[in-house]
């Protein structure tokens, strides 16, 4: 199927592909590259099809792995066109061919900040999506306002505030400033009260990022995020779209875990008892099923609960669950259970209490350090490193020796060196 | 986050990337290997590590590992220094938008060298590489250490859905030939890398609208080209 809808680019791809060497390849591009370069000079006699044309060879090109150091002033000027197709071409090539540092785009900040406080609703899609990702600090400077205002706007639709949610987080992580927290805090908790799941996805992702810098101002936001943790394991008015193989939003649900980890507590007695009653639920409740995806979604959702749970430190009745639920899984065959089960097992060597739990499963773990994958290996070396102590260090190290004298890993040498002193 | 996502073929070949985060900046590509390079890294390095620090000590709570601002924000290691200067020693051509195309070659040789059965996570420079394989190609995306693994495996599986929707199922050759539909695509699902819809439905009706915008104007231009050639004949 060669649909691409524009001739040229179609022919130049195939030219690629036929070449039987890299050297061919270069000839070919290096062709193409002086083309382009001679066609840009005489701008006058320009199509916007072609302009559209060049830019995506070239984007096409720098993909490929080769240096386009010119053409990036037609492909800024683009932005500036008015009809819609153009635009939407010099938003997405400008976006992958130049970073945030660029000179250029300097020169687009006041056009990109029409398209954005414009009336025209694709216009500022396209905008709010490139400054979402490669917006750096000058156009977090003129921009944040404007694009605060997108969010909470009660006339925008869901596809403008979306975006204009995770710009807005992009521009905050370039310059936290933009968000002024006395005012954030309550807006924030009305943005959680969205109702349009895509909205409220996006929404989330920011409140992560400003809550992970300062969860004091955020604490009204507690109680929301537990009530829509509740409404997604509950399936409580899910839209069927937004359910994924059968699991109301995994990402939402991951995300609000996730923000809840910020909180250094809970005190509110309700919240706390609503959540834990939701976090049960996931940890009693997820089966292993026969359909991958399925069975992904569901345990990225059990794992954040589980690191929930760790965080809170919670009746440590949940936390021998917690730990027997690891133990189950270090065992499993399938590879990426049992690397998040060795991986959350040594984040939960942090918590006091549970190292003799622990400990049962060291020859567990010992088997993992033979598996045939680096990654398995990694986190199963990891483990023991943090579980040596003196009851177990001569096994530990006897075991890791061995594994030294068949391996080349570098990994290995280096926890040796470090894990050496406190063994000793 | 995401910090970027790349589409490589069994053979290693470049399908799509596209960077959330630029790698290095251009700043200090342009004084590759002089002495200022060197000093530009170790004040950067200082930087983070203040960084790390500074954060307002009263989140400095008690509690489990990840939300701690120590382990929130990476410290950056002398390994990764010495790394760094390696690189810009060697003085190696880097893409306009600073992105060392080493990185690709050095992620496709730890991926596609990897057996059917093992897990879909590689650790990699202090990230995770979470990748899939479809057919003959491969999904990689580069997280930060600490992020869900499984929810970013399952981003993949909803963007490939999304992609076999879209163009009736999809093979690499299409992506090969619309790569740029790919792009399109992928802006709808992902900014700033991070999720922005999950709703399969809410983005192909997206993805159809800008269709048929690009459509419209094409039509508009034929009919006003076709006036203007009835015009002066």
């Amino acid at each position: 199927m060669a649909l691409s809808g524009m001739r040229g680019l179609s022919v130049f791809i195939s030219d690629i592909r036929n070449c039987h060497n890299k050297e061919q390849e270069r000839l070919r591009v290096d062709k193409e590259l002086g083309n382009i370069r001679t066609r840009f000079k005489n701008e006058k006699g320009l199509s916007p099809y072609e302009k559209k044309k060049y830019v995506w060879k070239m984007l096409y090109i720098h993909m490929l792995g080769y240096d386009v150091d010119f053409g990036h002033m037609e492909t800024v000027s683009l932005i500036s066109a008015p009809k819609y197709p153009e635009k939407q071409v010099g938003y997405i090539v400008t976006s992958c061919l130049l970073n945030e540092n660029n000179d250029f785009l300097r020169m687009v900040i006041n056009t990109v900040r029409n398209d954005i406080i414009g009336r025209n609703e694709t216009f500022q899609c396209l905008a709010l999506t490139m400054v979402g990702n490669i917006g750096g600090k000058e156009f977090s400077e003129s921009l944040a306002p404007d694009v605060q205002k997108l969010l909470i706007s009660s006339s925008c639709r869901p596809v403008v505030r979306k975006k204009a949610a995770l710009c807005l987080l992009r521009l905050y992580r370039k310059n936290p400033d933009v968000v002024n927290i006395d005012g954030w805090a309550d807006r924030m908790a009305q943005l959680l009260d969205e109702r349009d799941l895509g909205v409220l996805t996006s929404v989330m992702s920011l409140f992560v990022s400003l809550v992970s810098n300062n969860a004091e101002a955020y604490w009204n936001c507690l109680p929301k995020c537990v009530r829509i943790l509740e409404r997604l394991a509950r399936n409580q008015d899910i839209p069927q779209e937004y359910t994924y193989y059968g699991i109301p939003s995994p990402w939402l649900q991951v995300k609000t875990m996730r923000a809840l980890q910020y909180f250094p507590t809970i005190e509110d007695p309700n919240a706390r008892r609503a959540l834990f009653e939701v976090l049960q639920r996931i940890l009693m409740g997820t089966d292993v099923v026969k359909n991958v995806n399925k069975n992904n979604a569901s345990h990225a959702v059990l794992f954040e609960a589980l690191a929930l749970v760790m965080h809170l430190d919670a009746e440590k009745e949940m936390m021998s669950q917690c730990v027997a639920l690891l133990g189950k899984f270090i065992a499993v065959r399938e590879p990426n259970i049992r690397y998040l089960g060795l991986e959350n097992m040594a984040r939960m060597l942090l918590v006091t209490d549970v190292q003799d739990i622990i400990k049962r499963h060291q020859a567990q773990i010992i088997t993992s350090l033979k598996d045939p994958d680096i990654s398995i290996r990694r986190r199963a070396l990891d483990l023991l490193y943090g579980m040596c102590d003196v009851t177990n260090a001569k096994e530990i190290v006897e075991e890791l020796l061995q594994v030294y004298k068949s391996s080349d890993s570098a990994a290995v040498e280096k926890r040796f060196s470090c894990g050496s002193p406190i063994v000793c | 986050m995401i910090n970027f996502v790349l589409l490589i073929s069994r053979q290693g070949k470049v399908r799509l990337t596209k960077w959330y985060s630029p790698y290095t900046q251009k700043e200090r590509t342009k004084r590759l290997g002089t002495k200022e390079g060197e000093k530009d890294i170790y004040r950067m390095a200082r930087i983070r590590e203040r960084k790390t620090r500074d954060i307002n000590p009263n989140q400095m709570y008690q509690g489990w590992g990840r939300p701690t601002p120590d382990a929130f924000v990476r410290r950056i290691q002398e390994t990764e220094i010495e790394e760094a200067l390696k690189r810009m020693k060697s003085g190696k051509a880097m893409g306009p938008d600073g992105i060392p195309i080493e990185v690709i070659r050095e992620l496709s040789g730890l991926i596609l060298t990897r057996g059917p059965k093992l897990c879909n996570f590689v650790e990699w420079r202090g990230y995770k590489v979470v990748y899939r394989r479809y057919a003959s190609l491969y999904f990689c995306m580069c997280v930060d250490a600490d992020d869900n693994e499984l929810e970013i495996l399952e981003i993949i599986h909803h963007f490939v859905e999304i992609l076999d929707r879209y163009f009736g199922s999809v093979c690499e050759l299409d992506l090969i030939f619309n790569f740029h539909k790919a792009y399109y695509i992928l802006d709808e699902i992902l900014i700033a890398g991070e999720l922005q819809e999950s709703s399969k439905k809410n983005v192909a009706r997206l993805i159809a609208a800008q269709d048929s915008l690009v459509e419209a104007a094409k039509e508009e231009a034929s009919s006003i080209s076709n006036i203007i050639a009835q015009a002066t004949k």
